[in-house]
This record gives structure tokens, C-alpha cells and sequence, in this order.
């Protein structure tokens, strides 16, 4: 069996250096766009809320891609079985990771700008909704010690994505605290040209960096579940060469 | 601190600067805590 390597691959090593080349021009330039009218600067937390916030709804739709594949081949192919679990997994904890940021950066501008921390508004109801569920989907994986524990989380992550399309369309539906949407809500939507370019750095910037995290943690738990299965492999060996012995011992 | 410089003129709300801190801290910090699972593994 080789040796597991250590580094990062030549691509993966060039995706990471574009992807921090991406953030800190998104970075220069959510901070030399213009200055809004009303919020002034408060309105620059928009420039990384909004990535974080609507791509917490990119990340479970992965994790549902993994939780259907993984109840596909659990019966057909347990190889590519054990491969959806651990991509369903790494999606659950990056949906997490850009929820908690989402809400982080979301209540911080609240408090500024309305003056509360919280309200129980459509939009920030249902996207707790979708972080709680994200949440117990990781805590059933660390805290379960039942053997169908990936057959379990699969059911809970198809679950769980029901909640993603209602808190997109929460503010669509729904006119209450959360204003409506900046992109694709109709003819009064949409922001000043002047400030795209730093909304689309920061989108594909922190896209980017989702997808190599995700791609991270994928490895990491495909190397855990080969080591998980290499010291099986290794037990049920040792159980089998030792038996025969031991029953001659006991003879 | 430089205020002059556009970037950090513009970092003078300090909700700003506390929900940037917040994304890098737990973005990179995310990242760090795998880089380390990753040569722990």
C-alpha cells in the first residue's frame, strides 16, 4: 500500500493560489466601490453577506446530489457508495461553514441598520430553519453509533433540502422585515453598476473557495474511511492467523 | 492607521470590520483545522 502523500496536487495548489488571488481583489474592491447614499459604509458588509448567504443554498443541493447516490449504490456498489457519503458529508459541513457566515454577517448588519439583532422574519425564520438542520445533520454523524448512520443522514439531508427552495422564495413570498431580493426581484431590483464588479469578485472569489474546501474535506474523509477499512482489513487478518493457533494452544 | 488609503477609510464602521473579521476568522480558521486533520491523517 502506498504512502498517503501530504501535500496538495499541482491543481489543486493552483486553484487555491487564483482563488486567493480572487478574494483579495474582491476584498480591494468591495472596499473602493462607492459609498452608499443612506447606509454609507455599513452597506460594504453586503459585499461578502451575499455571497455566504446565497451560496448556503448551492451547498445542500450537493449534499442531496451525495445522499441520493449514496442510497443508489448502497446495495449496488459499496465503493461508490462510501464515496457519496463522504461528498454529502463534506457538503453538510461547508453548507454550515457559509450558513453560520451568512447569519454572522446578516445580524451584524441588522443591528446596524435596524437596530435589532434578530426578528422573526420569513427569510431569517427559514434560513435558521436550514443552519438547525445542517447542524443536527452533522451532530446524528458524530454523536450516532449505529451502523446505518450514512443510510440515516441520507434521509435527513433529502429532508433537509426541502428547506432550501421556500427560504430562497421566503422574500418573494413574503414582504416582511428581510428587504427583497437585489437580483431577479423584479424592475425596482438590482444595484448601482458601479458596485457589480465587486458583488461578482466576491461571488466567484468565495465560490471558489467553497469548492476547494469542499474538495478538501471530501479527500480528507475519503483517506479517513480507506484507513477506517485498511485497520479492518488488518484486524480481520490478525483474528484469522491467530485462531488456528490459539485453538492448538487450547489442545 | 492609515485612513487615507481607500480600503481602510472605508473600514470605519465598525459592523464592517467586525463581519469581515468574522468570515476570515472562520473561513480560514475552517481551513487550517482541515490542513492539520490533513497531516494528522
Amino acid at each position: 500500500m502506498s504512502k498517503p502523500t501530504k501535500s496538495l496536487s499541482p491543481a489543486a495548489t493552483l486553484w487555491l493560489a487564483l482563488t486567493l488571488a480572487a478574494l483579495a481583489i474582491g476584498f480591494y474592491q468591495a472596499m473602493t466601490a462607492p459609498t452608499e447614499a443612506t447606509m454609507g459604509n455599513l452597506y460594504r458588509v453586503f459585499f461578502y453577506h451575499f455571497p455566504h448567504a446565497v451560496e448556503s443554498f448551492v451547498w445542500p443541493y450537493l449534499n442531496l446530489l451525495g445522499s441520493l447516490a449514496y442510497l443508489y449504490y448502497r446495495n449496488r456498489n459499496p465503493e461508490r457508495a462510501l464515496a457519496a457519503d463522504a461528498f454529502a458529508l463534506a457538503s453538510a459541513e461547508i453548507t454550515v461553514l457559509y450558513a453560520t457566515l451568512g447569519l454572522a454577517t446578516g445580524m451584524l448588519w441588522g443591528r446596524a441598520a435596524w437596530g435589532i439583532w434578530w426578528t422573526w422574519d420569513a427569510r431569517l425564520t427559514t434560513f435558521l430553519l436550514l443552519w438547525l438542520l445542517y447542524v443536527s445533520y452533522l451532530l446524528l454523524r458524530r454523536l450516532s453509533g449505529a451502523q446505518n448512520t450514512a443510510l440515516l443522514s441520507a434521509v435527513l439531508g433529502i429532508f433537509a433540502a426541502i428547506d432550501v427552495p421556500i427560504c430562497f422564495m421566503s422574500i418573494r413570498w413574503w414582504r416582511t422585515q428581510h428587504p427583497a431580493p437585489v437580483f431577479g426581484g423584479g424592475a425596482d431590483s438590482g444595484i448601482d453598476p458601479s458596485m457589480v464588479p465587486a458583488v461578482l469578485w466576491n461571488v466567484f472569489a468565495w465560490l471558489a473557495w467553497g469548492i476547494f474546501v469542499l474538495g478538501f474535506r471530501y479527500a480528507l474523509e475519503r483517506r479517513r474511511q480507506h484507513a477506517r477499512a485498511f485497520a479492518a482489513l488488518r484486524f480481520l487478518d490478525q483474528t484469522l492467523t491467530d485462531e488456528p493457533l490459539k485453538h492448538a494452544e487450547a489442545r | 492607521m492609515p485612513w487615507h488609503i481607500p480600503p481602510m477609510q472605508t473600514l470605519s464602521q465598525r459592523h464592517t470590520v467586525y463581519a469581515y473579521c468574522a468570515v476570515w476568522l472562520l473561513q480560514f480558521g475552517y481551513a487550517l483545522h482541515l490542513l492539520r486533520q490533513w497531516r494528522k491523517s
